[in-house]
């Protein structure tokens, strides 16, 4: 009999966990912050006074090539959906980031929740003991990343739909029961808490208990699942695929997270692709490591029959400017840029939008970050324009003014 | 003209500037033209006098080295080759496929005899990125005249920076991470390794890698100290503002031992490039990109280190040269591309500062 007080009581059942594993939808965000340039991955302009020292490299697709340092990307491009012309506004990396984590510009004081908030909520099991939305981000500081991180992810949703950050140095700690404590004893100690927290709660009608106690079920949740957080216990020889790396360790976890039930994983490092200055001399490394962490995580996911139930999305908050500065280096630039996405929802092999000889303006299909949330949202399944329950607030929708979704890269 | 307020043995007054299409990374000159290698994949003659241009060549990606020999332009290029223009009837020579990732740097020796090309690709290697180990020889020496390798030295790269002593017989080479490796040239033997950790950043705050490096070497006119130059480690290696530095070693003595460096009174932020020795062999050029401070390109006193002068050329520079009387100092690379959609706008400069002596 499931006790009423047991936070994965349900997922203990073994017949219910597997099912609700089969069922599963999920999403992997690469979060390249800082913005990468297009020019350096998905949208080379070899011929252009704009190029890079980098050549460009043809992919299956016929026509459709992709920089020389993603060799191997290039080689499963017919997986991949890629969109080649994002227009979006914000010039400045905070803005861009909110913008592209919420898929909407902000209107005080409302906050919009983010992404995997929304996904987490959407695609996550209440009782499942993995959480919902896992944010992966060894590097703890990140400048405008940094201030956003310190943010409110979850909005309006509340703070159960926040995500639990790991990572690098970002072990999670204090999830072992003490050795001296019976599971009983740790269970009849949360129903006292969890009484008195409500109690509490419905007396002084607090948020902040609400987050207290949003707090401690994801605590115990991660009680049962820390193991899953253990790179250690990952083969090593997976690990030695993805390279050496700490964003090709994480995207390594993510999978392996996902495997295990993860609803939405999230995978950053920092803002590293914000090369003002030795931007050649910093691509030369990270893009190799991003070609190398998305072929492995695409054919894994495909290996393992979770790429037709995993949406794979890759972006950041803008694009590089076609022109080098006098450091040599590429500033930020929303005016054309590229994403790519793989997986459940999304065409293999599709290729949409494009930019002018010189990458400077977008020539055909322009999409903003409506677009690509409605996309998003309608490749997991989700209707994007499902409205806000929120007694007392304005109306809002999950995503506004009926943007359309791109449809040239949905099935 | 650009004149700091700093104490100085000299004035200097721009008499010129040349703009090409593109940015220049390498350059060397005779009396009369100099020499490009430059962004846009091509090599120029420019004429000084008129600063008319010509494209005599191209590389395959940025030309990245240009030494001239009497005849014969040698360009290295982001492509891996080396090329040998012959400069009478305009075509390439021979042609040399030296690395599988880019030339870095160019180096002829002063004998004319050999040249020097580095390469290797910072690839993640650890955890905290650190680079991984060479996948090919980071240093190789070619004769200079038919092409014919004369040897290939490991290192760990990339490899940024190459130089030859004043007597040809050695070659320095400096990598990403601050490590110096000097060989004999005839021999191939490595006579002296070390490493400074002045140069090289890990990051804090936007991301986690190495970045910088020694950009520019030389060896000093005596032969017995090797000179470097870089910035200092920064907590945002992306915002490229950490201290202009240079260090010199007497790399003889075993272990190299740290001879000087630049005063930190006398230094402003922003990464150096180019080093380039007066004629006289008593001063020295720095030269690089100002991110703050007052100069990006300084003459130092080559005994004390003292500086002697600095002006802001408005521009980064990559390659710095001193005309054979010295009283010319050409300084070659780059301002910003234009940010005007639907026009190309040149952001190549060469600008040549007449040099007088103050005492």
């Amino acid at each position: 009999m499931l006790s009423p007080l047991s936070w994965s009581g349900l997922f203990n059942q073994p017949l219910f966990a597997e099912s609700a594993r089969k069922q599963q939808k999920h999403c992997i965000l690469l979060w390249l912050c800082g913005a990468p340039s297009q020019f350096e991955t998905w949208d080379p302009k070899p011929a252009s006074i704009y190029s890079g020292p980098f050549r460009s490299i043809p992919t299956p697709i016929p026509g459709v090539h992709f920089s020389e340092l993603m060799p191997r990307t290039a080689s499963i491009a017919g997986k991949l959906s890629v969109v080649r012309s994002m227009k979006t506004r914000p010039n400045e990396h905070f803005q861009a980031i909110d913008l592209l984590n919420r898929g909407a510009d902000p209107r005080a004081p409302f906050i919009r929740p983010t992404l995997g908030a929304v996904l987490g909520q959407q695609l996550g099991q209440l009782d499942s003991p993995i959480p919902n939305f896992i944010l992966l981000d060894p590097c703890p500081e990140g400048n405008e990343f940094k201030a956003f991180k310190a943010g409110n992810w979850a909005g309006w949703l509340g703070a159960e739909y926040g995500p639990v950050r790991a990572g690098g140095e970002f072990k999670i700690p204090d999830v072992n029961r003490l050795a001296d404590m019976t599971t009983e004893d740790q269970e009849e100690r949360e129903a006292l808490r969890r009484f008195l927290s409500k109690k509490f709660e419905n007396e002084r009608r607090s948020a902040s208990a609400r987050a207290q106690d949003a707090a401690f079920a994801r605590v115990k949740g991660l009680m049962s699942c820390a193991h899953l957080f253990d790179l250690e216990k990952i083969p090593a020889k997976d690990r030695a695929r993805y390279g050496p790396g700490m964003f090709a360790q994480q995207t390594l976890l993510a999978r392996h997270l996902v495997e295990n039930g993860a609803p939405f994983v999230m995978v950053a490092n920092g803002m590293t692709w914000d090369c003002h200055v030795f931007h050649h001399e910093i691509y030369q490394m990270l893009v190799p490591e991003l070609d190398n962490v998305i072929f492995q995580l695409i054919t894994d996911l495909e290996e393992r029959g979770l790429l037709d139930k995993t949406l794979v999305v890759m972006m950041g908050e803008f694009g590089r400017t076609p022109w080098i500065n006098s450091s040599r280096g590429r500033d930020h630039y929303p005016d054309a840029w590229s994403l790519a996405m793989a997986g459940l929802g999304v065409k293999k092999g599709a290729v949409v939008g494009a930019t002018d000889p010189d990458g400077v303006e977008v020539v055909e299909h322009p999409f903003d970050e409506k677009n690509l949330f409605a996309t998003i949202f309608t490749a997991l399944g989700i209707d994007p324009y499902a409205l806000y329950d929120l007694p007392g607030l304005p109306t809002f929708h999950r995503v506004e003014d009926k943007a359309e979704p791109i449809r040239q890269i949905l099935i | 003209m650009a004149e700091s307020a700093t104490p100085t043995t000299f004035k200097s007054e721009l008499v010129q500037e040349i703009k090409l299409p593109s940015a220049v990374l390498d350059a060397d000159l005779d009396e009369t033209r100099l020499y490009a290698a430059c962004l846009d994949r091509g090599c120029y003659e420019i004429d000084l006098e008129s600063s008319k241009f010509e494209k005599i060549g191209a590389h395959e990606s940025y030309a990245s080295g240009a030494k001239l020999k009497p005849g014969v332009l040698i360009t290295s290029g982001y492509d891996g080759t080396i090329l040998w223009h012959d400069l009478r009837n305009r075509r390439v020579s021979h042609r040399v496929q030296a690395h599988r990732f880019w030339s870095w740097q160019l180096a002829l020796s002063p004998d004319g005899r050999r040249v020097a090309s580095v390469t290797g690709q910072y690839l993640a290697g650890g955890e905290k990125y650190e680079p991984a180990p060479e996948t090919e020889p980071s240093v190789r020496l070619y004769d200079a005249s038919n092409g014919k390798e004369l040897g290939a030295f490991s290192h760990h790269p990339p490899v940024l920076s190459v130089a030859f002593s004043p007597d040809s017989h050695h070659v320095a080479a400096a990598n990403m991470m601050g490590e110096i490796r000097v060989w004999e040239t005839a021999s191939g033997r490595e006579q002296a390794r070390w490493t400074t950790p002045d140069f090289t950043s890990w990051g804090m705050i936007k991301s986690h890698h190495y970045v910088g490096g020694i950009f520019g070497l030389a060896f000093a006119p005596n032969g017995s100290e090797v000179l470097a130059c870089g910035m200092g480690p920064m907590r945002d290696p992306m915002a490229g503002n950490g201290k202009q530095t240079w260090q010199k070693f007497a790399w003889r003595e075993n272990p190299p031992r740290k001879t000087g460096e630049i005063a930190d009174q006398d230094r402003g932020n922003g990464l150096m490039e180019c080093l380039a020795f007066h004629p006289s062999g008593r001063w020295f050029a720095m030269a690089g990109r100002l991110a703050q401070g007052k100069w990006n390109v300084a003459l130092f006193d080559a005994m004390t280190g003292a500086l002697a002068h600095s002006l802001d050329a408005k521009m980064r520079v990559t390659r710095a040269l001193f005309n054979r009387s010295g009283d010319r100092l050409m300084l070659c690379g780059a301002v910003g591309q234009e940010k005007k959609k639907n026009e190309k706008l040149p952001f190549g400069r060469i600008k040549i500062y007449r040099l007088d002596q103050a005492s």
